[in-house]
């Protein structure tokens, strides 16, 4: 039988300076890893050990896989010493996809935050690659400032996008920044949807899940509508080493998306 | 299956027949003290001369009083030879489940310049015989069957062993003092898990086989007779007795719902250190971490035991912590293993060997903090 634990190897032929402190690395995995969008994989930084991503790729489009990645832990600092050309791994795809079939005929609201929209991206290119098939997409974006955030040079392409309304927040601005300022729920203080049948799809640091949450059900969206990216410390993947325990949840497995209907009982989630 | 009998209390000829069978596993007595008791072997290497120091240890037999459970310094062990075999214990310090998940196992390793040819690692070359496991401890391993041998992701390394393993058990005729199995469904005479039970009546032991590679290993000995089956009975009974703990752990996951920031939460976690001990000695505690290890250009993915109480466990790349503190640590633990496992698999992931009550720095018994959580929680 094949070892679960075991990585396939994958090099990186691309890698795209999003923010100072976030990098895009494109790789091409010597098999298909046969994710879809909201599901993670563990890469492996040979030496350094693995930590877990979410693709930020279109599932339409195996042949690579990208991740936007934060430089912040022990083993994203040892990622960003590797270069073009070098070898990682992966194991995966886990955890549970976006249950895209009953998004169809919806409109779907995402809210992201910082390198939060690396996940989220994926499930934008899936939604957009098939949009006759689903409601409008709407994607709200709150970043620190303007340097910090990311496809910047994607953004205006995907504001072309049939169906698609984009609109940008940052906490502090510079002289060139014609958008909002304020935390990423000062974009919505109207919903051009409708909140009571729309699916709303949050991923961003654990604070700003809460407040969007909050939000999110004060303006009407039923909480099994309601997708947040719950991640927390997954390790194995497979609901066995423990560390990503949320009540009775094992993210990596269970989620690591899970709706608000899910994770309301446990108390204070976003913890 | 037929039980039967190996008459007389020499289990030596039965012992030497397992050996020749596959690797023999059994409680043998670990040498912690500077003062080895024990003659030196390949494993335990004499720290100093063990001739002129052997009397300082003392024997180990005898009355069983708690602190015969702390003097306990038995593991499994591979055993080459029958007289290392102890089975005049209550329980082994570590439990079972080191022959199924490993203190510290190598998944694969690899040569650093190229880390995208990984070589495997075989969990477990030969079929291995385990001799002498406590009822408790094996019905963790069915516990364990549930997290590791799940129909999608079956762990490789820990179905190898499990398929590789034959397990006798020894019921438990005087539980010790801080067992409570029957509290927690379990039996000092329970057969979860195993191949083969023994039971020590006295002048011989009675074998109860329960799956066929049991039956192999007994096949040849006597039959037992209607006597020997009611004083095994009789035997379990008293053991059962012995145990006053009771639980109602249906009840509790009920109350653990609902209290979740109850105050006793503080009261229980006050004396904790976060040591972590209880969940090491825990024949249930499942949780690992998976590093890698590079050294002179060759590196090896290492999986080791981990903790739940400690800090690290749960936090996050970015300093985000969503169990910060002591007290959170705990009421995971508690409810993982009584309200959430329970929820998920119907058994509360808790054997009652009484490993953690013995070994707690701080004191903490797990019955009380049961009993505290059923009176305090509504």
């Amino acid at each position: 039988m094949t070892n679960i634990f075991q990585p396939i190897s994958a090099e990186i032929i691309k890698t795209i300076d999003e923010t100072p402190n976030i990098r895009t690395f494109v790789l091409r995995p010597e098999q298909e890893v046969p994710f879809l969008a909201g599901q993670f994989i563990e890469l492996t930084m040979p030496g350094f050990g693995e930590a877990p991503f979410t693709p930020s790729s279109s599932h339409f489009n195996r042949d690579l896989i990208e991740m936007t990645i934060m430089k912040v832990g022990r083993a994203t600092g040892a990622l960003f010493n590797f270069k073009v050309g070098d070898k990682v791994g992966i194991r995966g795809p886990y955890g549970a996809r976006y249950p895209l079939e009953k998004f169809e005929g919806r409109d779907i609201y995402i809210v992201g935050g910082g390198v939060g929209l690396a996940p989220l991206r994926a499930l934008f290119l899936a939604l957009t690659h098939e949009i006759d098939k689903y409601g409008r997409v709407f994607l709200r974006y709150g970043a620190r400032t303007p340097a910090d955030i990311v496809y910047k040079y994607l953004i205006p392409e995907w504001e072309k996008l049939k169906k698609v309304d984009i609109d940008l927040s940052v906490d502090v601005s510079d002289e060139k920044w014609m958008k909002k300022v304020g935390v990423v729920t000062c974009l919505m203080d109207e919903i051009p949807c409708n909140e009571a049948e729309s699916i709303a799809v949050v991923c961003g640091p654990p604070i700003m899940m809460k407040f969007v949450t909050m939000k999110l059900l004060e303006a009407g969206f039923q909480g099994q509508n309601i997708y947040l990216s719950m991640e927390t410390n997954m390790s194995c993947g497979l609901g066995q080493c423990g560390h990503c325990k949320l009540g009775p949840y094992f993210t990596c497995k269970d989620g690591p998306v899970l709706t608000w209907d899910q994770v309301k009982g446990i108390p204070d989630p976003f913890v | 299956m037929k039980p039967r009998i190996i008459p007389g209390k020499e289990l030596n000829g039965f012992i030497k027949g397992l050996m020749e069978r596959a690797e023999l596993y059994a409680p043998k007595e670990r040498d912690t003290s500077p003062f080895p008791a024990n003659p030196a072997s390949d494993e335990n290497p004499p720290a100093l001369d063990a001739a002129e120091h052997s009397a300082g240890t003392p024997p180990v037999n005898g009355n069983r009083e708690v602190s015969q459970f702390f003097r306990d310094t038995t593991e499994f062990r591979h055993i080459t030879d029958p007289a290392q075999v102890n089975l005049d214990h209550l329980n082994t310090k570590l439990p079972l489940k080191e022959l199924f998940l490993p203190r510290r196992e190598v998944m694969f390793t690899f040569d650093t310049d190229t880390p995208e040819r990984v070589e495997p690692v075989e969990a477990v070359a030969a079929e291995r015989i385990v001799l002498g496991a406590r009822p408790c401890d094996a019905a963790a391993l069915e516990m364990f069957d549930r997290v590791f041998l799940d129909e999608a992701t079956p762990d490789p390394y820990y179905r190898a062993r499990r398929e590789k393993t034959t397990i006798i058990g020894l019921a438990c005729n005087e539980p010790g003092p801080a067992c409570f199995c029957t509290a927690v469904g379990g039996s000092p005479h329970g057969s979860a898990a195993l191949d083969l039970l023994l039971v020590d009546s006295g002048d011989r032991y009675l074998a109860r086989p329960m799956t066929a590679k049991g039956e192999a290993l007994v096949a040849h000995l006597p039959e037992a007779t209607a006597p020997d089956i009611e004083k095994a009975a009789g035997l379990e009974q008293e053991a059962r007795a012995a145990m006053k703990f009771t639980s109602d752990t249906a009840a509790l996951q009920e109350k653990l719902k609902a209290g979740f920031d109850h105050k006793a939460w503080d009261e229980i976690a006050l004396p904790c250190v976060n040591c972590g001990v209880c969940t090491y000695v825990c024949p249930t505690c499942h949780c690992f971490d998976v590093t890698d290890e590079e050294s002179h250009g060759r590196g090896a993915r290492i999986r080791t035991w981990d903790s739940c109480q400690f800090s690290l466990f749960t936090r996050h790349a970015s300093g985000h912590n969503p169990r910060p503190t002591g007290r959170d640590r705990l009421r995971n633990r508690m409810m993982h293993k009584f309200r959430y496992f329970p929820a998920v698999h119907g058994t509360v992931l808790c054997v009652g060997c009484g490993r953690c009550i013995v070994e707690c720095p701080s004191g903490i018994d797990l019955r009380e903090t049961l009993t505290t959580l059923q009176e305090e929680l509504e």
